[in-house]
């Protein structure tokens, strides 16, 4: 008895801590939901959509080309992400399995590009990508992003923990570098990638300040920009802009929920090496 | 433990192999870090404004950083949301993580609850707490209420309110990192270390003290770098929420930088004080790792 009291009185508990972080989510999502009869805020907070309707969803998706910037993201996602990983993973393959010259200073290199400021780095990479004529082009979105210490550091902890043995015996029956690595190195550690292509997936999707500086050209803005720059569109119209930003947040969140028990797998790899 | 085949290396191959793998990575590094950081350093010695040529100024431009009253205010907002950022980011996330690490049925769904914010754009969350602060929203309705409060606020105008909400708003958003962080520690610690505690009659904060925090000191250091990498650089909430307002109150570092590069086009000041943020990263990095290593060993 005084075991189920106690299993209570945790999920009245666990759930009243949850009001704190879907609360302003349930906020927008009710502003984007209400009618034009029923006033936006009130004293008490009425928060039932009274119908619901979607007029304002509709309004967010045709005031700005929402789905031109949903497509947007998803190339900068499709495209940005399995570049990230190869590159990763070609770039931590050597520095886990291999011993050579220079093989500690190329490491200490890469992760101290951990340090440096994202302000800081936005001005002259800025002038780079204009220098090698990608300002405002989808590449100069996704480039300078496919190559992070975080990703290299994580996915050399993997190789390393692959069996030396499986690695011998695939030499012996005369398999290539390439090979090993294709075909072996890189599905042992699946998981891994799993983990970088999820917080990859959200970085790129929620990406702002990096393609604010480099986009001109509304057209190619992602979707993150999009939110922002329907804001300036529509004003002070409270209720378009609650629902297009909840148009923004739903495919992160839908993907998150389906790949989110890798996620502490990855905190686990990350904090261990 | 690990055998090695021959002196090029656990793996084969010819002495160039591990080149041939680097080439993209170390290129992309080359031209996106390496190029980048030395044009830094170098322009923070020019004045630049994107039209003309840049013209060498030497150290003109941290001349003026001493007597920039913007920078110093920056700077001082910068520190104080780091340090109105460490409970949001050691107490609470550990307390969050300790409630989650039970075994209850459903459990997974709360964790991913709490991690929601993280996941969501920074755009999005901004939006969210802009009607949540509103003059008419949930928090004046709330404090006046329990009459905590005589006159709503406008909390992100109010100069006396604008830094304090942008602390929740920023330490909410990032809870969720914390509490994954030190949840994959709690389930690093063995079983048996708590039956042994609970054996010698240690209760659940003797247990929590005794054991837990000295086996997750590892994770705080993580934690601890990222929430001091996190603060010191804090910008797209300013951006879409305060424009640095009102009065200077909310203007951050990293959108003070942004403001002179971007709309200011000074590109050679912005750049002197990206160096000096970096110096300032790299000191708290240093001073963490040595703080938290100190404990460890």
């Amino acid at each position: 008895m005084r075991k189920l009291t106690r299993k209570v009185s945790m999920y009245v508990l666990l759930t009243a801590i949850s009001v704190v972080f879907i609360g302003p989510f349930l906020i927008m999502a009710s502003m984007a939901l209400k009618p034009a009869s029923q006033p936006v805020f009130s004293f008490p907070p009425d928060l039932i959509p009274r119908p619901p309707v979607l007029d304002w969803v509709k309004e967010a998706w045709t005031a700005v080309p929402y789905p031109r910037f949903m497509l947007n993201s998803v190339l900068y996602c499709g495209v940005g992400i399995p570049v990230y990983l190869l590159v990763s993973a070609l770039t931590a393959y050597p520095l886990a399995v291999m011993t050579f010259r220079g093989r500690t200073l190329v490491f200490f290199l890469l992760l101290s590009t951990m340090f440096l400021p994202g302000e800081l780095m936005l001005i002259p990479r800025f002038l780079v990508v204009s220098e090698l004529g990608l300002a405002d082009s989808y590449a100069g979105v996704i480039l300078p992003g496919v190559l992070s210490a975080f990703g290299i550091f994580l996915l050399r902890q993997a190789f390393a923990g692959v069996p030396r043995e499986i690695v011998d015996a695939a030499r012996v029956d005369g398999c290539g570098e390439a090979r090993i690595f294709w075909r072996i190195m890189l599905p042992s550690v699946r998981p891994t990638l799993a983990v970088l292509a999820i917080f990859g997936f959200i970085s790129t999707w929620n990406s702002f300040i990096w393609p604010l500086v480099v986009l001109k050209d509304s057209a190619k803005y992602p979707i993150s920009l999009g939110v922002a720059y329907l804001a300036g569109i529509t004003g002070s119209d409270v209720r378009s802009m609650a629902a297009g930003t909840l148009l923004s947040v739903i495919p992160v969140v839908v993907f998150f929920m389906f790949m989110q028990r890798h996620i502490l797998d990855g905190m686990k790899g990350a904090v261990k090496g | 433990m690990r055998r090695r085949n021959s002196s090029t290396g656990a793996v084969g191959g010819r002495w160039y192999t591990p080149w041939v793998f680097l080439v993209p990575g170390l290129g992309l590094f080359a031209i996106f870090f390496v190029w980048p950081a030395a044009t830094a350093i170098r322009l923070a010695f020019y004045r630049y404004n994107v039209v003309s040529p840049p013209q060498f100024v030497g150290g003109r431009n941290f001349a003026h950083l001493l007597e920039d009253q913007r920078f110093w205010t920056a700077l001082k907002n910068s520190l104080i949301l780091l340090v109105g950022l460490l409970p949001m980011s050691v107490v609470i996330p550990l307390l969050l993580a300790v409630l989650v690490n039970q075994k209850l049925r459903f459990i997974q769904i709360y964790r991913l609850v709490y991690y929601l914010p993280v996941v969501t754009s920074m755009v999005a969350v901004a939006v969210a707490w802009n009607y949540v602060f509103h003059q008419q929203g949930v928090v004046n309705w709330a404090l006046t209420g329990f009459g905590l409060l005589d006159e709503p606020i406008q909390y992100l105008l109010d100069p006396g309110w604008a830094l304090f909400a942008l602390t929740i708003v920023e330490g909410w958003k990032g809870m969720g990192t914390y509490m994954m962080i030190y949840l994959a520690g709690l389930q690093a610690i063995p079983g048996d270390l708590y039956e042994a505690a609970r054996m010698d009659g240690a209760n659940a904060w003797q247990r929590l003290r005794s054991v837990t925090i000295p086996l997750i000191v590892p994770y705080f250091a993580v934690a601890l770098t990222i929430e001091v990498m996190d603060a010191m650089q804090v910008f797209t909430s300013v951006y879409v929420m305060t424009k640095g307002g009102p009065q200077d109150h909310t203007l951050t570092l990293g959108y003070y930088i942004w403001s002179a590069a971007f709309e200011q086009y000074d590109m050679g000041y912005a750049s002197a004080m990206g160096l000096v943020l970096w110096a300032m990263l790299i000191f708290f990095a240093l001073l963490n790792y040595r703080l938290t290593k100190g404990r460890t060993v």
